[in-house]
């Protein structure tokens, strides 16, 4: 731009030299000053009066008749004029420093009459001409950033450095701008981190902006319109084309015409009505719509009707409609939309007393918004009485005998009572507490014969269902004990001690087993002590259940520990165990044996599994849709199953029917503890952590049509929650009908009917 | 094997659209799409399962039938709301030019659509359209008494005023007036056409402005369906009663306030009607309407058992068609033959409404200022009355008050002395009745004239109570208390003598203790062996046998109560656990709206028991 600028500058002054110069104008300056007054007198008079522009084209003419002198002093002036137009807006754009121009003052011309403008005569010391003036720092056109951590800005013309002018903070900025008047006109100045005062060019500049202005002040945007080619004398003498002007220039459309005589029979027709009257078809007209035939469209269903008013909605309601301060109160708390009522009963003496009902256009608005925003759904309405939905069942007390109340109990001294077991003849009972007690008891009359002691909690206590000989299985941590009674005949006990205890010992299987089999020679044991115990797998965990094989040949256990050894079958005759499970997919649970088939249950958290053991594979799987089974008994014929969980749900599970179960019964609430069927009575008993027992008589038909009849009985409650947990065992007297529970309040009871 | 089933292209995915997409399918703006909605009755459905309708997705949006909406696509109206965005734009390019006659031609012949074809749609049958204008009537009566305002051009609540008093001159016509209501909100009324019971409400006459959370548009758009169809049931309506529509209105008088007055209901007699009407024949140079022949069976019927009273009917139908023709301006020439024609009524009575239609018709109202004139102008009229008001409510008053029929005088204010009345006042005042407003609406629901005594001027008036009923089992405020529950109230007043005599007992003496004690162990026994300890024990206390037999008896009958009620209450509990989940669920909601409402009710009957007491308690002394 710099150097552009120098080179025009340099034009320009030749330009002066040439142009026949006025004497008082001794400088190059002034001179090119002159040449551009002189144009902008020219424009001026051109603009304004046309007295004067009608003297002017002779100037014209001239110039452009002349030779090539006048020509050239022609190009001159446009030139000139061109470059202070370029310096104007140069002198805009840019800062102060480069503004040539001072004011100028406006005087008549001695020699034309005319107004003109006269600059102030410009010392010509070196000051003067402003191009020359420089800034201080010389770095250039570089971005000013760089220097920000330096304690300068640059560089001078000399290499000397611009040092920083110091520079006040945020208080004395603040204090600058109240100070100084013109603070808000300034604008810091990269170059030399100052700053600046705008100057009143660069003001009018920011004005113009403001005001959507052409920047250029000098700008003209009414210029008149220079004829060059058109108008008077300028006329073409050689059009470019010799063709004769068509047609359709003059003569008028046949086309239109047609169109126009169209519309024109229409109106004569009176088929268009131009600028019928309004009021006549604007009014909808009603008439008899529904004279014709209807169409055989059925009619879409009507909007169901809004409620008629209730007595509640009258304005002298009898008193008792009137709401207490207390329903006020509570309708007002409530929100619009859970409100039952929209209004609120109110009572006035007289019916001129009766006010507009302020929230009637809304209610009128809500319906409509009803009519058309809401879905509507057809809902048939049951007349029904909500009684006959229960099911119609035998009355109780026609299916006597159940138990009905509790008639004993046997205390545990407040320790849990985690097992139970009744003797096959019904007549004896062990309870084993977590406190590693055993008690054996009678049943008749609740007194504790003996009480044997263990190291441990009692996981499991089962008795032999054989009648030819008697002792139970004790299951504690990682021990299998089996006692025998005391008191015993003399032949029970023999039978019995040479079952447990042989004099010799079946040959050893040719697999070693993990579990090892002691026991104490027959002579030699007692009640006191065990004769024969079960050391199961080390870490193998409580055992939680021990459950027999109707024969009493072959018991199994579940123990509580990880891994695979949870369950075991033992074989008592040949002192043998075997783990049936080489890989269990899941936690196993519970196990059960059928009672007439050799069929084996294994219940893991979720899915029951039913294995036929002579046969070694699975036979199904019942899915209860419980999350976690925690008890399960097989009915006695052995075709149906009840699963309890820990989700409060008890399912039967017809075998012959499906894998689903028939019935699903939710009525514990708390999870479910133990079930058990009375093996001779149709009854089963559940038990559950809310403390109840639930007694149901369960009748299972030969037939296969004929569905079982479940029964609800008797919910027995008499134990006590203790830490969440209530009863823990049901078991039922095997001749009686007869319920014993033990529950976590550590009390043992016996329920007689 | 069956072809593959595509996810989307059947069921649910294919039979419901989203609102969104059914604005994109018909292009055009969501206000638009709801303005076809409201005049077409399109409403949006709930599918049975939201995921399946929504493409997997469950977000909460409102879904259409996909038909409903391929059947909008083909609206004519659609097509104008279209041609009203071009016919819009235009215009605001033509007026930001300033191009006014432009502006103008086109603002003449802007699209209007009519809504004849939609009625036709929405109501195949003249009946479907009657059974569905309650919500109509409730507009236009709204709206007539709403002020114009920016948004509501003064035509149309003109025209609205219009349709509401050609209801109300139709129902009048017709004495098809059923039930009345004063309530809190407005006024219900429930009439009787066509065989289809019409229930609107009008609203008290108060100025009322349009609430800011009420969308005008929408209730606009309603209006605008409203007018259509009630200008179409209008039409027919009065063509087959043989009336002229539009009644021809008399501007003066609607500009006095004349209301329902200033239209004058004509006969159509001129055969060159465009309307057809077939059901009527000429008998020798007399109209005879359907209703004519009605009654002369009936009158035949009749006179298959009285024939002393042959000839009566035919005098009753001349004044049944002279009340026709000459409807409400002279009905007065009727009355006397109204006592002649009582009897044969009475073996009309078989239809109801020729008895109760003309209850007020031996009588004349005169309706002081302070009640509302077009309420009961209406309900009087209906009901064959005639009746009079003073000019500042209106002109157009048929008698003034001086007038000597006049037998009722319904007054809404406290009873003044004026001792400055003159004789022929206090003479005037002593042969009328002075009532209350709402002795005409309770006679009216009552379907016979009530005793004026409790609505006399200045009194306490008793409950007024919703004609239209209740739920079955409802609570029944005219009912008296009933026999258990004056057991109970028994029992309860016992119990407080009890009471007052346990705290005299503490008062007076520690010795007559025992007694109490052996009643109460009385009370308590339950078997045999018990009950004898206690008869000991009440002799040794020095209670008489009546007392202690009767206090025994007494618990004998509660104890006997209760445990069976128990016992089969538990075994229906315990019976509860074999219902499927299903069943439970029903039965657990039926029966919470049992007892909700059972609840309400004892509330009610409590609440009213309280009042009862106290109302004896403050009458006592």
């Amino acid at each position: 731009m710099g150097a552009a600028e120098l080179n025009k500058k340099s034009k320009k002054r030749k330009a002066a030299d040439e142009a026949p110069a006025p004497v008082p104008f001794p400088e190059d300056v002034g001179l090119d000053m002159h040449s551009e007054d002189e144009g902008g007198d020219e424009a001026e008079a051109d603009d304004e009066d046309d007295g004067e522009a009608d003297e002017f084209p002779e100037i014209d003419t001239r110039s452009d008749s002349e030779g090539e002198d006048g020509s050239a002093g022609d190009e001159e002036e446009d030139e000139s004029e061109d470059e202070e137009d370029e310096e104007e807006s140069e002198a805009d754009t840019e800062d102060d420093d480069l503004r040539i121009y001072p004011k100028p003052k406006t005087v008549i011309s001695d020699i034309t009459g005319q107004p003109k403008r006269v600059y102030p005569e410009i010392e010509p010391d070196y000051d003067s001409d402003s191009s020359t003036e420089d800034t201080p720092n010389r770095v250039g056109n570089i971005p000013m950033h760089w220097y920000d951590d330096l304690p300068h800005l640059g560089y001078d013309i000399n290499g000397k450095k611009v040092l920083r002018a110091a520079r006040g903070d945020e208080l004395d900025k603040f204090l600058e701008t109240v100070e100084d008047p013109s603070a808000w006109t300034s604008a810091f100045d990269k170059n030399i981190q100052m700053d600046k005062p705008l100057t009143e060019e660069e003001l009018d500049l920011i004005r113009r902006l403001q005001e959507n202005e052409n920047p250029d002040a000098g700008y003209n945007p009414y210029e008149p319109t220079v004829e060059w080619f058109t108008g008077k004398g300028k006329e073409e003498v050689m059009p470019l084309s010799a063709a004769p002007e068509p047609k359709r220039r003059w003569v008028p459309s046949k086309w239109e015409k047609q169109k126009v005589m169209k519309i024109v029979r229409a109106i004569r027709q009176g088929r268009i009505i131009p600028n019928k009257p309004k009021t006549a078809s604007s009014q909808p007209q009603s008439y008899a719509i529904w004279n014709d035939e209807p169409s055989n469209v059925p009619a879409p269903l009507p909007a169901p009707k809004p409620r008629l008013p209730t007595n509640a909605e009258s304005y002298n309601p009898p008193e008792e409609y009137l709401p207490t301060e207390e329903e006020r109160k509570q309708w007002e708390e409530t929100d619009k939309e859970d409100r039952e009522r929209d209004f609120m009963p109110q009572k006035y003496g007289a019916l001129r007393l009766v006010p507009a009902y302020d929230q009637f256009i809304q209610e009128r608005f809500s319906r409509q918004l009803d009519l058309y925003l809401a879905p509507r759904v057809q809902r048939v309405k049951l007349q029904i009485d909500p009684n006959s939905l229960i099911p119609k069942l035998p009355s109780p007390s026609s299916l006597k005998p159940f138990p009905v109340y509790k008639s004993l109990q046997v205390s545990h001294d407040g320790h849990r009572v985690r097992a139970l077991s009744v003797s096959p003849d019904g007549a004896w009972a062990v309870s084993g507490d977590e406190n590693g007690n055993v008690g054996l008891w009678e049943v008749m009359v609740g007194k504790e014969v003996k009480r044997w002691k263990f190291q441990g909690k009692v996981g499991a206590v089962e008795w032999c269902p054989r009648t030819d000989v008697s002792f139970f299985v004790v299951g504690i941590e990682e021990q299998l004990h089996f006692i025998i009674p005391p008191n015993l005949s003399t032949p029970i006990l023999l039978a019995t001690q040479t079952l447990l205890a042989p004099a010799t010992l079946p040959p050893a299987p040719a697999t070693p087993s993990p579990v090892k089999w002691v026991s104490t020679a027959a002579a030699a044991s007692s009640s006191d002590s065990p004769i024969l115990t079960l050391h199961l797998p080390p870490s193998s965990g409580l055992p939680k259940q021990v459950v027999w094989h109707r024969k009493g040949d072959y018991l199994s256990t579940v123990s509580s520990g990880e891994g695979q050894g949870g369950v075991w079958i033992h074989q008592i005759s040949r002192r043998h165990s075997q783990a049936p499970f080489r890989k269990v997919k899941g936690s196993i649970q519970l196990v059960l044996f059928h009672p007439t088939k050799p069929h084996f249950f294994v219940a893991t958290q979720r899915y029951v599994r039913m294995y036929n053991l002579a046969e070694q594979k699975l036979l199904k799987t019942l899915m209860p849709g419980i999350r976690w089974i925690s008890c399960m008994d097989v009915h006695p014929s052995g075709d149906h199953l009840i699963v309890g969980g820990y989700d409060r749900k008890l399912c039967w599970f017809d075998l012959e029917l499906s894998d689903k179960p028939y019935k699903i019964l939710r009525y514990h609430t708390r999870a479910l503890r133990s079930v058990h069927f009375h093996p001779t009575y149709p009854l089963f008993a559940s038990s559950s952590d809310d403390g109840s027992i639930q007694v149901f008589h369960a009748r299972v038909y030969n037939d296969l049509m004929t569905n079982p009849l479940i029964v609800p009985l008797k919910i027995l409650r008499g134990h006590n929650i203790k830490d969440g947990l209530g009863v823990l065992q049901v078991r039922w007297c095997p001749r009686q009908p007869w319920l014993v529970s033990a529950g976590a309040d550590g009390e043992v009871a016996v329920w007689c009917s | 094997m069956g072809r593959l089933k595509q996810k989307g292209k059947a069921g649910a995915a294919k039979a419901y659209v989203t609102r969104s997409a059914a604005v994109k399918k018909l292009q055009c703006s969501l206000a638009d799409f709801r303005r076809l909605c409201i005049l077409k009755g399109i409403f949006p459905r709930e599918p049975r399962n939201k995921k399946k309708a929504n493409k997997g997705s469950s977000a909460p949006t409102s879904f259409y039938y996909a038909k409903d909406i391929a059947y909008l696509a083909h609206e004519p109206v659609l097509k104008k709301l279209r041609e009203h965005k071009a016919f819009a734009k235009k215009l605001s390019r033509a007026l930001g030019r300033g191009e006014w006659s432009s502006a103008q031609s086109l603002e003449e012949n802007k699209p209007v659509y009519r809504l004849d074809h939609i009625i036709k749609e929405r109501y195949p049958t003249f009946i479907d359209a009657v059974r569905d204008i309650d919500d109509a009537l409730c507009m236009i009566f709204l709206f007539a008494s709403l002020p114009s305002n920016a948004r509501v051009a003064p035509s149309l609540i003109e025209n609205c005023s219009r349709l509401a008093s050609e209801w109300q001159l139709y129902v009048m016509h017709t004495r098809a007036l059923r039930k009345v209501f004063l309530s809190i909100k407005g006024v219900y009324y429930q009439a009787e056409v066509m065989d289809q019971t019409v229930t609107w409400l009008v609203p008290y006459q108060f100025t009322q402005s349009i609430p800011v959370d009420v969308d005008v548009r929408v209730m606009l758009t309603f209006l605008e369906l409203y007018q259509t169809l009630v200008g179409f049931v209008f039409f027919k309506l009065y063509t087959d009663a043989g009336l002229v529509y539009p009644p021809p209105q008399d501007t003066d008088k609607d500009e006095s306030g004349a209301g329902v007055g200033a239209f004058r209901l004509q006969e159509s007699t001129s055969q060159s009607s465009s309307a057809p009407r077939a059901k009527e024949v000429e008998v020798n140079g007399k109209r005879v309407s359907t209703k004519d022949v009605r009654q002369t069976i009936k009158s035949i019927a009749a006179s298959a058992h009285g024939e002393a009273e042959a000839d009566l009917p035919a005098a009753d139908s001349t004044v049944a068609e002279e009340d026709d023709e000459e409807f409400v301006q002279h009905p007065s020439t009727s009355n006397p033959d109204e006592t002649t024609s009582l009897p044969t009524l009475r073996s009309l009575a078989a239809i109801p409404q020729s008895t109760t239609s003309k209850l007020f018709a031996p009588y004349t109202f005169w309706l002081s200022r302070e009640s509302s004139r077009p309420i009961f102008e209406f309900i009087v009229r209906s009901y064959g009355g005639r009746i009079g008001w003073p000019e500042s409510s209106g002109s157009g008053s048929p008698i003034d008050e001086t007038d000597e029929t006049i037998t009722h005088v319904i007054i809404d204010r406290p009873v003044v002395e004026r001792p400055d009345e003159t004789e022929e006042e206090k003479e005037r005042r002593r042969r009328r009745k002075y009532v209350q407003p709402q002795w005409v609406v309770d006679c009216i629901n009552a379907g016979r004239i009530l005793l004026e005594e409790s609505y006399l001027q200045g009194k306490t008036l008793p409950p007024h109570l919703s004609p239209f009923g209740d739920y079955v089992g409802a609570y029944d405020p005219t009912a008296g208390t009933t026999g258990e529950d004056a057991e109970m109230e028994e029992d309860e007043e016992d119990v407080e003598e009890d009471a007052v005599m346990e705290g005299e007992d503490d008062e007076t003496a520690e010795t007559v203790r025992p007694e109490t004690a052996a009643l109460k162990a009385a009370a308590e026994a339950e078997d045999e062996a018990a009950l004898r300890a206690a008869e000991l024990q009440a002799e040794a206390a020095g209670v008489d046998y009546g007392t202690f037999e009767k206090e025994a008896k007494k618990a004998a009958k509660k104890a006997a109560k209760t445990p069976a009620k128990a016992d089969g209450e538990a075994e229906q509990e315990m019976n509860k656990m074999m219902m499927s989940n299903k069943q439970r669920k029903l039965y657990e909601r039926m029966k919470y709206g049992e007892k909700k409402r059972s609840t309400e009710k004892q509330n009610l009957e409590q609440k009213k028991r309280v009042i009862e007491k106290e109302k004896r308690k403050r009458s006592k002394p």
